[in-house]
């Protein structure tokens, strides 16, 4: 709706980090206090050490490792209970009240229990991540599958399609994708999130651990290179998700 | 988000809730006390927390830093995206970094607001405030942006002045957009009191399971995360109806 093009946009967003960044190098090295406020040389410095060392991409592939194997078992099993949500109403009303509340609850306040019942390993991990991205999944699956078009359904049947699960995999869920991928661009966003709180709180591993412990040692500048390609990495993973998500809608 | 079910039903949800809490009660028992906690020894300890005070003093900290940073929230956040919203080439200009701010998990950035605000309250203000102003400030700024042209046109050649305008046509198209962004908000909210809770200085709420995890308490732990859900669903249920009737009058107008 803006009536400014694209390319003006493009400009002052570029002229406007130009003047960012080189306000942010001159205060801070006005301020001379690299505690709070470190110079953007000392953090992209600092950057190119964790790059060179290894210790970033080392940092980055567990926290990804992790964060792939979460939404993984988030999408499964939010796909079998959405399902089972969406198909029958004793279902839904016997388990959305658990959901509804899991999803408002921070995640991060479920994860010292988690820690107690499953541990620092891996999979106390893995399930933070999953309580974190389970719900909206769950919710898109529930509301695509419920919502499929009746005169899809009614084709398919005349073409022989016969029984509930057969249906679901030929109409209900190809028909319910643009929902679905939503859901899963929510969840992504939301388990970057998950991934964050359980390397952070365990103090150990990924990319979390490693903001974790830079703090620990009060060195601002790498604080500041290693929350960059954190954020970074969110960001690209739901764009990515928003782009597929753009091209599948054909409904 | 299912709000279309046909009937609903109280005894259903009833009926699982007494089969959870049982099954709850039965697994409970049989597992080691020190990992696990029973429904009865929950409730044991919920009295038990309500009666030393403990549990009240921790929700009156929690509730204070809560609702200061989400009304300094409000307050900043709204003027803030109107001016986003009115002025697009600073808007254009802003939107990335509040973006970028916006999707970077909290707990990461913890580390700084300790060297920047310490670990008291004011540590645990900004946590609650920076986060919801933005989501406040972006969605304003939104709505301020999408007034419909063809309202805006009309009002023109009726020759509405600026304030008329405002008054007629901006406002009332940008309140709903408001209210979505104060219901983000409050979430956004709500996970940064116990973020800074857990992580900063071990009070509130937040302070109870971080305590109760250290002590080996999970029945203490439960009942704070109860309590925490409980508060978040009140919360966010109330903006989420006032957010619905204000969808429906934005669909009148359209």
């Amino acid at each position: 709706m803006s009536a400014r093009s694209r390319k003006d946009v493009r400009r002052d967003q570029l002229i406007g980090v130009a003047v960012f960044l080189v306000l942010w190098e001159v205060t801070a090295r006005a301020l001379d206090n690299p505690l709070t406020m470190p110079p953007i040389s000392a953090i992209l410095a600092a950057l190119l050490d964790l790059i060179l060392s290894g210790e970033l991409f080392l940092a980055l592939g567990q926290s990804i490792f992790l964060l792939i194997v979460g939404l993984i078992a988030a999408t499964v099993i939010g796909f079998v209970f959405g399902a089972l949500i969406a198909r029958s109403q004793t279902a839904y009303w016997m388990l959305n009240p658990y959901f509804s509340a899991l999803f408002v609850t921070p995640t991060i306040a479920l994860v010292p229990l988690v820690l107690v019942w499953f541990g620092f390993g891996f999979p106390g991990r893995v399930i933070v991540v999953v309580l974190a991205a389970v719900v909206p999944i769950l919710f898109s699956v529930a509301s695509g599958l419920r919502d499929a078009p009746g005169d899809l359904i009614d084709v398919a049947r005349s073409f022989g399609v016969k029984g509930e699960i057969p249906l679901l995999f030929t109409v209900r869920i190809r028909a319910a994708l643009p929902v679905l991928m939503a859901g899963l661009r929510l969840a992504a966003g939301r388990g970057v999130v998950g991934m964050a709180v359980a390397e952070t709180y365990l103090r150990l591993g990924g990319i979390g651990g490693l903001i974790k412990s830079y703090g620990a040692m009060f060195q601002t500048d790498y604080v500041f290179a290693s929350i960059l390609p954190l954020s970074l990495l969110g960001i690209g993973l739901v764009t990515l998700i928003a782009r597929v998500e753009r091209r599948l809608h054909w409904t | 988000m299912l709000a279309t079910i046909s009937k609903p039903r109280v005894l259903l949800p009833l009926l699982s809730l007494v089969v959870v809490v049982g099954g709850w009660e039965l697994v409970g028992r049989s597992i080691n006390p020190l990992l696990f906690a029973p429904p009865s020894v929950v409730a044991q300890q919920f009295a038990e927390l309500l009666a030393t005070g403990e549990l009240q003093r921790a929700a009156t900290i929690t509730v204070q830093a809560l609702f200061l940073g989400y009304a300094l929230a409000v307050v900043a956040g709204i003027p803030f995206g109107i001016v986003m919203g009115a002025w697009e080439r600073f808007g254009d200009i802003l939107q990335p970094y509040l973006y970028a701010i916006f999707s970077t998990p909290r707990v990461v950035v913890v580390p700084l607001i300790i060297v920047w605000f310490g670990i008291g309250f004011e540590a645990r203000l900004f946590l609650v405030f920076f986060w919801s102003a933005i989501a406040i400030s972006v969605n304003t700024a939104q709505g301020v942006r999408h007034a419909r042209p063809d309202l805006v046109e009309v009002a023109r050649s009726y020759r509405a002045n600026r304030v008329q305008m405002a008054r007629h046509v901006l406002i009332p198209g940008a309140i709903p957009f408001v209210v979505a962004g104060l219901r983000i908000g409050a979430e956004r909210a709500i996970v940064g009191v116990i973020i800074g809770e857990m992580f900063l200085q071990i009070v509130g709420l937040g302070g109870v399971i971080q305590k109760g995890s250290e002590e080996l308490l999970p029945a203490k732990m439960l009942c704070a995360v109860v309590i925490i859900a409980t508060l978040g669903t009140i919360i966010v249920t109330l903006l989420d109806t006032f957010e619905k009737r204000f969808q429906n009058w934005k669909g009148d107008a359209a």
